[in-house]
């Protein structure tokens, strides 16, 4: 394996040193492009209390490509699927190097305060915040406390 | 904004009306006129640098120029600029001006930090006299000496060292030539397989547009000269790769995270790719036979670093990229037959729903 650029290097010892609130992410053991990564609910949303895992991939030519991430607790919002992936034009089309780790979670984090369900991933979930939204915050509650909290 | 060309006969008038308008206004013609001069002199020296914001009255508030190193206006040497803005309160020149750095380019936090208190302090020290010139000419002696990028490369991230060859975007931003070249590369290449995605007849109106290539900070259009950057040699700092090593904190965090899966796992709580994969093979099988036309968008499941399941499911992968992006997100609506995707997306869903309970 070639060795890591620096780029990746000092972006993990920033995420040590000047930890954003309510996100953490560590690289893997094996891997130090692999990272695990734990995203708190943000406040008055309904993902509040939850501790959301997600893992999160530098590829090969990162940062000139978007880091691959995807929930890995289980979650209920309109722009993420069944399978975790997530719908966030950063990790996508608009993706600039001028991005980082940090930025990408934050990103996703602000997602969870504010789902947008005319953009969806999960078209079961988007179908039902359009037409009941109280029910879905419902179910978004109900999943957290179910699948995200700690104890 | 607007900018006003002063005659000494209007100030005359501008001056006395606004004293007669307002009796009660204790500050004195004298004071009035002061600033006016002032001001009127500056715009004599800087012509259309300054820009002078004025209340309803025509009585300068405000100055604005935006400040360059001298390099005997040879604009390609001037790596550094910011917009010093000058407030003027009506006390002023008897009260202290309120200065702002705006739109700093090239500078750090610490280089603005020292700008801004010598700034300060040359405010208290002039108090009741003339000020923004003195100002205009200590900004630009300031960002003369410190000519040279001090921020970060956005790109790498580490910072520019002598003998480093960097651009300067039209948008005064600052990349090694190196990085730069990367992401121009980058562009070209992610533009390029967009074009290929679309159906001909689309992709010959395309492919008369070149590719834009914007600048990572600001998204603004860059132009570069492709040859000058590809071949710059990598960033000093960069080139020290080091080896990376986890340290007892981050040990520490990674104990925590692998309690928390378990944790979650024991609570059905932790996403089973392989189970919702599978769930959605059936749909996913003619939903690629049918979709062969486009080509497969992006994955985003990950392949985890180890284990045998690893592998396997980097495989599984394959068979339903094609049906990733029908989600309804990202860059890929309104092209094809979007509605039955999503309809077929829809119906995906349910079934897997339906499978679940």
């Amino acid at each position: 394996m070639t060795a890591l650029p620096r780029r990746i290097i000092k972006e993990t010892q920033r995420l040590m040193q000047e930890p954003v609130p309510g996100i953490s992410a560590v690289p893997d053991d094996s891997n130090a492009r692999y990272f695990h990564v734990i995203v708190t609910g943000p406040e008055d949303s309904p993902f509040e209390g939850g501790l959301f895992k997600l893992e999160l991939f530098l590829p090969e030519d990162y940062p000139m490509s978007a880091p691959k991430v995807r929930f890995i607790t289980k979650i209920y919002h309109p722009n993420i699927d069944r399978l975790g992936r997530i719908c966030l034009d950063i990790l996508k089309d608009k993706w600039s190097p001028a991005l980082q780790i940090r930025t990408v979670l934050l990103s996703i984090q602000a997602l969870l305060s504010a789902p947008n369900p005319d953009d969806p991933l999960a078209n079961d979930v988007a179908e039902l915040w359009k037409v009941n939204e109280a029910e879905a915050i419902r179910n978004a509650k109900e999943w957290t406390r179910r699948y995200a909290m700690d104890n | 904004m607007f900018v006003i060309h002063f005659h000494a006969v209007a100030v005359e008038s501008e001056g006395q009306r606004l004293i007669l308008d307002r009796e009660d206004d204790p500050r004195p013609l004298r004071r009035l006129r002061r600033v006016v001069d002032e001001v009127g002199a500056l715009k004599a020296i800087l012509m259309d640098e300054l820009i002078v914001r004025s209340n309803e009255s025509g009585y300068p508030v405000a100055v604005e120029a935006v400040i360059f190193p001298s390099t005997a206006d040879d604009t390609l040497q001037q790596y550094v600029c910011l917009t010093l803005v000058v407030e003027l309160p009506p006390g002023y020149p008897d009260v202290a001006p309120v200065v702002l750095l705006r739109n700093p380019r090239g500078l750090d936090d610490s280089v603005l930090g020292r700008i801004d208190r010598e700034v300060k302090e040359k405010c208290e020290s002039y108090c009741g006299q003339a000020v923004i010139y003195e100002l205009i000419e200590l900004v630009k002696e300031y960002l003369t000496s410190s000519n040279l990028p001090s921020c970060q490369c956005a790109i790498c991230l580490y910072g520019f060292r002598e003998g480093d060859h960097f651009t300067k975007t039209q948008c005064y931003h600052y990349f090694h030539s190196h990085c730069l070249a990367g992401h121009v590369t980058s562009s070209e290449k992610s533009y390029q397989e967009e074009l290929d995605k679309l159906p001909a007849w689309q992709r010959s109106q395309h492919a008369q547009s070149p590719c834009q290539v914007l600048c990572p900070v600001c998204r603004e259009p860059i132009q570069c000269d492709m040859n000058l950057l590809s071949s710059a040699a990598p960033p000093l700092d960069v080139e020290n790769a080091r080896q990376f090593e986890l340290s007892d904190e981050l040990r520490s965090l990674q104990r925590q995270m692998a309690s928390l899966f378990s944790h979650q796992k024991r609570r059905g709580g932790i996403i089973d790719p392989e189970a919702e994969d599978s769930k959605l093979l059936l749909v996913t099988d003619t939903v690629e036979q049918e979709g062969q036309d486009d080509p497969p968008g992006p994955s985003l499941l990950l392949p985890p670093p180890t284990s045998q399941q690893a592998v396997h499911q980097h495989n599984s992968i394959g068979t339903s990229r094609g049906d990733w992006r029908r989600g309804g997100c990202g860059g890929f609506r309104g092209r094809g037959s979007s509605s039955s995707h999503r309809n077929r997306h829809r119906r995906r869903h349910h079934q897997a729903a339906a499978t679940s309970r």
